[in-house]
């Protein structure tokens, strides 16, 4: 249940954003009012442990701050900037009297605004390295025409649709700008819930001030990636949550899966995982159950959506589900705040909040009709690109699933390293490595020696930088190819030592001696250009504990705050390892 | 009645409670925008199940002026 716009404008005044070790500036311009919205932002940002600092523009100030460059939202230097546009601001009187035009004059008149539009959107790119969410416009449900509105030719509602159209177009191919369908929000939740006449009138309010925090809270779907908050799991309970019915007591052909009620409610929700799976979000199942009743089920039900090879972990066995949970983090190598957590159960909900709070735990419903917009109300799965990467994650976490299976039945470590035939394919940045480079540096928290975001903006210009190597690793096994898993940044501003400015290496790869091959690469790179020394930094956080004695292991010496490698030194590429040059 | 009512007031505008009185309004309460105003009667809806026309909304410029449409709105301050 969504909170009072009054209860975020009180909480706002507590909250202190110097409070946070995390930080975002946010900027929002709009062609109304939209008093309100920062403090909600604010209040959202402070519960996810995010100090965020706020400018707004003013009201309809957004053309002076995007074009001067000398205004105050530049010297603010927002890391997302939101710009809420207004139907009947950018119509003026032609919202009342659109066919006061001839059908030409009309499209003239759309295709200014994009022109507009083009230009502020590539002024505002030119001054600032900041994300653009420009709203498109919401489409009216009135017409003059009344019901002849659809027989006329590019009409009052076509002519914004055409508006609509014509920015995803101009935005599509922008990396850091992205269109914000406030029309499809508006469809949601009802024009005439949305826009409220008095509040209109009164203080030119477009969008009611009950439902800011629910605006909000689409805004904060761009702010949670662009933080790397973004969930990467979801841990799934099955009796009563995948099927109806607990498989033990009711047996394999009574549980609710199928066509029929409430059976489809079951199946629907299945699809809509799936679709999440097949965009990159992991599953896995933590049950209690036995094994082999609900295999039986997951493997050969004639209706299961669902099968083994989509889940990167099962845990299927009569452990406390926070026991499961943490094996599972620990499996697949994930933070536990990067989990959601589905079970029918509240018991179990309950023990898993109290016990795991990091853990998103959803509160499900007791109809499982609901079960599929409770998932879509979630702005936690979102991300500002999708990547190859990231089509084929779930079908790379099945492989590590078999790769650990491999792992316990090697007589030794060195003989399953081996066996696995790891090659590392070395890439530089190139207009295809650039956006998962990026996406590597924005959620990688674990194996991180400096946790340094970088939004693709900034790689593309590392990348053009002759002081400066950008790179990236795809690591390739017997059981399959993981992907681009490590990025690497070099600084030559000295010609003498060379500074690791950014090494990192994704969670799934660890532990397979690719990390020591990688630095083993940088190091006979440096080698070739006469260079002296190596200086590598660790700068600690909360998650990066894994990589903390990475530099110290491989060689590195402690001068001051930093790890100094001499390159008489012979470094040593595991013998398990196969690297290429790409 | 009125306490209720101030209590409302001195959240909203983050002030306390003992500086709300009846002649409270943007003069005295440095909080008193035009916008926290609006928040305000959309507050005071709610709490009273009341809803206000345009014109009471436009005319309330203190705090006496919101518990004169209270009142005619049915709400009794005569505690």
């Amino acid at each position: 249940m969504e909170r009072k716009l009054s209860e975020y404008i009180i909480e706002s005044k507590k909250v202190n954003s110097s409070d946070f070790e995390s930080k975002i500036k946010i900027a929002l311009l709009g062609s109304f009012t939209l008093d309100g919205l920062n403090e909600t932002i604010k209040v959202k940002c402070s519960e996810l442990k995010v100090g965020c600092d706020t400018f707004y523009g003013g009201y309809n100030r957004y053309n002076e701050e995007i074009l001067n460059s000398k205004s105050n939202l530049y010297s603010f230097s927002p890391d997302v900037c939101f710009l809420i546009l207004d139907t009947r601001n950018i119509l003026g009187d032609l919202f009342y009297y659109p066919y006061n035009l001839s059908v030409d004059k009309r499209r003239e008149f759309i295709q200014n605004k994009i022109n507009e539009l083009n230009n502020l959107i590539k002024s505002f790119k030119e001054k600032s390295n900041s994300k653009l969410v420009i709203s498109n416009f919401i489409i009216p449900t009135y017409s003059p025409y009344g019901i002849f509105e659809t027989k006329t030719d590019y009409g009052l509602q076509e002519m914004v649709f055409d508006l609509n159209h014509k920015l995803n177009n101009i935005c599509r191919d922008e990396n850091s700008i992205y269109v914000y369908d406030i029309n499809g929000f508006v469809s949601k939740h009802g024009e005439e819930n949305v826009f409220d006449f008095q509040q209109y009138f009164f203080g030119d309010v477009k969008i009611s001030l009950s439902y800011i925090p629910i605006l909000a809270n689409d805004l904060l779907g761009y702010i949670k990636p662009t933080l790397g908050l973004n969930k990467k799991c979801i841990v799934l309970d099955l009796d009563n949550t995948l099927w109806g019915g607990i498989v033990g007591e009711d047996g394999f052909n009574k549980i609710k899966l199928g066509p029929q009620p409430p059976g489809n409610t079951y199946v629907e929700f299945q699809k809509y995982l799936l679709s999440l799976h097949e965009r990159g979000i992991i599953l896995a199942v933590n049950s209690k159950n036995n094994l082999d009743d609900a295999i039986e089920v997951i493997n050969n039900h004639p209706n299961m959506i669902l099968r083994e090879n989509h889940f990167g972990c099962l845990k299927i066995n009569w452990n406390d589900k926070v026991t499961n949970l943490k094996e599972i983090a620990q499996e697949l190598n994930i933070g536990l705040d990067s989990i959601v957590f589905i079970d029918d159960d509240p018991v179990n909900r309950d023990f898993v909040r109290e016990t795991l709070p990091e853990v998103l735990t959803i509160e499900l419903p007791k109809d499982p009709s609901l079960y599929v917009s409770t998932l879509t109300e979630l702005n936690d799965f979102h991300v500002i690109k999708i990547t190859e990467e990231d089509k084929q994650r779930g079908k790379m976490y099945t492989q590590q699933r078999m790769r650990v299976e491999s792992e316990k039945n090697s007589t030794s470590f060195e003989e399953y390293l081996k066996q696995l035939n790891i090659k590392i394919h070395i890439k530089k940045a190139d207009e295809f490595t650039i956006p998962r480079i990026s996406q590597l540096t924005l959620k990688t928290n674990q194996f991180n020696l400096t946790t340094k975001r970088y939004q693709e903006e900034d790689i593309k210009t590392f990348s053009q930088d002759k002081k400066k190597i950008v790179g990236c690793a795809r690591i390739e096994d017997k059981f399959g190819d993981n992907g681009i898993t490590s990025v690497f940044i070099v600084k030559k501003d000295n010609e003498e030592e060379w500074i690791i400015d950014t090494f990192l290496l994704s969670c799934r790869v660890i532990g397979r001696g690719v990390e020591e091959g990688i630095l083993d690469y940088i190091i006979n790179e440096a080698r070739k250009n006469n260079v002296k020394r190596i200086i590598g930094n660790f700068i600690p956080t909360k998650k990066n504990k894994p990589s903390e004695s990475f530099l110290p292991n491989f060689g590195f010496e402690k001068v001051n705050d930093y790890w100094i490698y001499s390159l008489e030194k012979h470094s040593k590429k595991p013998s398990h390892l196969l690297l290429l040059n790409e | 009645m009125s306490n209720k009512l101030y209590s409302i007031i001195a959240k909203i505008m983050d002030v306390s409670e003992s500086d709300v009185t009846d002649e409270s309004g943007p003069e005295t309460i440095a909080n008193w925008t035009s916008f926290n105003s609006y928040v305000l009667l959309y507050q005071l809806e709610s709490e009273f199940n009341v809803k206000f026309t345009i014109d009471e909304a436009v005319d309330v410029k203190i705090v006496a002026d919101i518990k004169r449409h209270l009142k005619n709105h049915g709400v009794n301050f005569n505690e």
